[in-house]
């Protein structure tokens, strides 16, 4: 597009209109598209909790007969795609900022890396000892309250207020989910949780992704 | 009553450097953007944003830096506190133009 690049703009709203449309083009091109995060992990979660509460169900239920190591594998390697998806989208979209974001989004990656290679290390030392249904409470509650917790920090640093909200229903949701007992929690992880997070995406998706 | 119009910036009343700054203002403070990104979400050709580059960085309003991303050289352009401040100044200036006269 050549236009006459010298010339003002027509008029004052023109101007307005210029500098909304350009303003609108970059943040749209700087960030990355929320269904890129929110997809992967939504589905992770909504999958991978759903298989475990159709096998691990309340009361020792099994509302769908297959082998124990398969919900667990499955839940796992949806979670280890879901942040390889979102850890390279992350990394294409910010490629092209330098500086203070690309920092921070460094610093808090590693975070996410940290705090969950943290909880690997130290759960098993208790889960050992605890009754099967227990045990996986255990893993699950801790690592739904580790992933609302860093959403709540991510919200500070980018004050991004759905990411806020996110955080805080996780929270919420585990509390419930923790006291209904093991196969409750799976359940409500994955259709509040991890529904939530498809409808968020899907929501941000629509109105634009602003923040 | 001093009613006076405001004053627009010439540097920045031009439609290819307003669309520049208006961009850049979209970055957070301390970030700075490749020129390719930039060149991609302007729609301009190259040659075309380094001209009003040059010209805005002439005035101070954005700063033009060459760095090595591994081994390729990159051009990175960020707005200064100058040129941040002129643009708030540029937009506040036009939003009163627009506001309806004072009827006494």
């Amino acid at each position: 597009m050549e236009i006459d690049d010298e010339r003002p703009p027509a008029s004052p709203a023109e101007s307005l209109r210029l500098i909304e449309q350009e303003r609108a083009a970059a943040e749209r091109g700087l960030a990355a598209h929320p269904m890129a995060f929110f997809g992967p992990w939504g589905t992770a979660w909504l999958v991978g909790f759903g298989l475990l509460f159709l096998r691990f169900g309340p009361d020792g239920r099994v509302f769908v007969p297959m082998p124990p190591w398969l919900p667990l594998l499955g839940l796992f390697a949806l979670l280890i795609a879901a942040a390889a998806v979102s850890g390279y989208v992350a990394g294409r979209a910010y490629r092209h900022i330098h500086g203070q974001s690309a920092t921070q989004g460094r610093m808090y990656g590693l975070a996410w890396f940290l705090a969950f290679l943290g909880m690997g290390t130290t759960l098993p030392r208790f889960a050992d000892h605890l009754p099967e249904a227990e045990a996986g409470l255990l893993w699950g509650s801790v690592a739904v309250g580790l992933t609302g917790a860093l959403h709540l920090a991510g919200s500070a640093i980018w004050r991004d207020r759905w990411l806020f909200a996110l955080g805080a229903w996780l929270i919420l949701i585990n509390i419930l989910g923790t006291a209904a007992g093991p196969g409750w929690h799976s359940l409500v992880i994955s259709v509040a949780g991890g529904g939530t997070m498809l409808l968020l995406g899907t929501a941000l998706w629509l109105h634009g992704w602003r923040r | 009553m001093s009613d006076e119009l405001p004053e627009l910036d010439p540097v920045i009343h031009a439609q290819a450097r307003l669309r520049v700054v208006a961009a850049l203002s979209a970055l957070a403070e301390g970030d700075r953007l490749t020129f390719p990104r930039l060149q991609e979400i302007l729609r301009m050709t190259a040659g075309n944003l380094s001209v009003h580059l040059r010209k805005l960085e002439d005035a101070g309003y954005v700063e033009i830096t060459k760095t090595f991303s591994g081994r390729n050289p990159t051009t990175l352009v960020c707005l200064t506190r100058r040129g941040r401040l002129a643009f708030d100044e540029y937009t506040a200036a036009v939003r009163k133009l627009l506001e309806p006269p004072d009827v006494h």
